[in-house]
């Protein structure tokens, strides 16, 4: 079923941080919102989050960073136990192995803490927390910024793998256009709280139409390299 | 010129630097890159004389590294700058600290070089924005005339567009005034555009030193072609149709 919403918006202290918004994503949609720092694209993930849940539709958010979404004190079993609990699911073994095992995660100690395991993995275990239910709509924050490149790659493509037989939607929102060019099918652009811009990422790529999307598309790679 | 000649350092019972050699002459830039823990800041810290070398030796010149007043420019901006002082107060410090007074041309050039309006200097660091902050860090790191400046991770707390900006920045800058500069980055696609060559560490070694382009366009080792792929996956690096 489509994700269909409209009116969303956001002010903080008077100032308009998102106008009134509508977006529409379809099962299996890989879309990438991408605008400069303050340009509120994390408002719109967030405000686009709580509406949908409001409704009833299942979204799971994976933030930046892994240090956002664990508790330092607390076991990743108790974390994972959590996760199931908030959404009402008895612990299923077979359920958790299958997500860890595509993640590749099976090593992870559950008994440690969040430090007991590699910034990589956490960042796969908040991914793999975020599909025990495979949800309608998947937000991404920024995922790979706080990864080594390599690390970074691997996750993505674990995840890309992963979602690519499932009806789960992907929102990747992020500041870098590269990134997003490679790993979605359509491209949103942010400018001072409005999308400006919305397309297939090939013809996003080749004619930008918007200021905001011209300058996103001449930043986009260090080197245009012809190999 | 600098010169480091098989250098380990040793913590513990491991060496987390074994037999690293390079060069580097003023003018040039040599991008140091590697994957996390592979050395990479160990590295800036003994040419520095921050970490004390088990063997091999560190110099400029063929004199003592710090002999020639080398500048660090940090990764972390914000936590670079003392936070109770203005940012004016917090660049004229490698100034103060030789007892030199500040030339105001060569501030003003600076100044103008990295986009920085006057008034902002009289600001504290978290009333900036972060990409201004670096800014301010690589003026800091510029005032004293250094011939050599490191670069540990300059761009990476910064947003996709703000990076590729400052790193032309850096370029110009560098273009005027001849410094040599070892900038170390995992961002693979930073230093292919920018350094002139690339040595790539791992688990402490250098595995890889090479021009630029001959990395990204034959990596040598199976880490190095990880590392490029990597940079392709990520989009730091793009296929020219």
């Amino acid at each position: 079923m489509t994700i269909s919403v409209s009116g969303l918006s956001a002010s903080r202290s008077g100032r308009v941080i998102l106008y009134p918004t509508a977006v529409d994503i379809r099962p299996s949609e890989r879309v990438g919102l991408v605008g400069a720092s303050g340009s509120g694209k994390s408002t719109f993930g967030h405000v686009l989050i709580d509406t949908l849940r409001a409704q009833g539709r299942s979204v799971a958010h994976v933030p930046q960073s892994p240090d956002e979404a664990l508790d330092p004190l607390r076991s990743m079993a108790f974390h994972w136990r959590e996760a199931e609990r908030a959404l009402d699911l008895a612990p299923d073994l077979a359920r958790r192995q299958a997500l860890f095992a595509a993640l590749r995660i099976e090593g992870g100690d559950l008994r440690k803490r969040p430090w007991g395991w590699s910034r990589g993995m956490q960042q796969r275990f908040v991914i793999a927390m975020a599909l025990i239910a495979t949800p309608d709509l998947l937000v991404m924050d920024e995922p790979t910024s706080a990864l080594d490149p390599v690390v970074a790659a691997g996750t993505m493509d674990l995840l890309q793998a992963f979602l690519s037989d499932r009806t789960t939607s992907l929102l990747l929102i992020t500041h870098d256009l590269g990134l997003a060019a490679r790993r979605v099918s359509r491209l949103m652009v942010m400018d001072a709280g409005r999308i400006v811009e919305d397309a297939p990422t090939a013809r996003f790529l080749s004619a930008p139409e918007t200021p905001a999307a011209k300058f996103l598309c001449e930043h986009r790679n260090w080197l245009e390299l012809p190999c | 010129m600098l010169k480091v000649d098989t250098v380990s350092v040793r913590r513990g019972a491991a060496l987390t630097l074994q037999d690293v050699s390079l060069s580097l002459a003023p003018g040039r830039t040599l991008a140091v890159v590697g994957e996390s823990g592979a050395g990479k800041s160990t590295l800036i810290g003994a040419i520095l004389g921050l970490v004390r070398c088990a063997s091999g030796q560190v110099s400029w010149a063929g004199r003592p590294v710090s002999d020639c007043r080398p500048a660090l420019v940090m990764q972390e901006p914000r936590s670079a700058f003392n936070p109770g002082m203005s940012l004016s107060r917090s660049v004229m410090e490698p100034l103060v600290a030789r007892r030199l007074s500040a030339d105001p041309d060569r501030l003003d050039r600076l100044c103008r070089g990295l986009e920085i309006p006057p008034d902002l200097l009289e600001r504290r660091p978290t009333q900036v924005s972060i990409g201004q902050v670096q800014r301010v860090g690589i003026l800091r790191a510029l005032i004293a005339t250094p011939p050599l400046v490191l670069f540990d991770e300059p761009l990476s707390a910064l947003d996709a567009v703000t990076q590729k900006h400052t790193a032309r920045l850096i370029a110009d800058l560098q273009a005027q005034e001849g410094f040599a500069a070892l900038i170390v980055t995992h961002d693979l696609g930073y230093a292919a555009a920018y350094a002139d060559d690339i040595a790539m560490l791992r688990a402490g070694r250098i595995e890889e030193l090479t021009a630029a382009q001959t990395f990204v366009e034959a990596p040598q080792t199976a880490y190095g072609r990880t590392l490029r792929d990597a940079a392709f996956a990520l989009g730091a690096l793009g296929r020219a149709a």
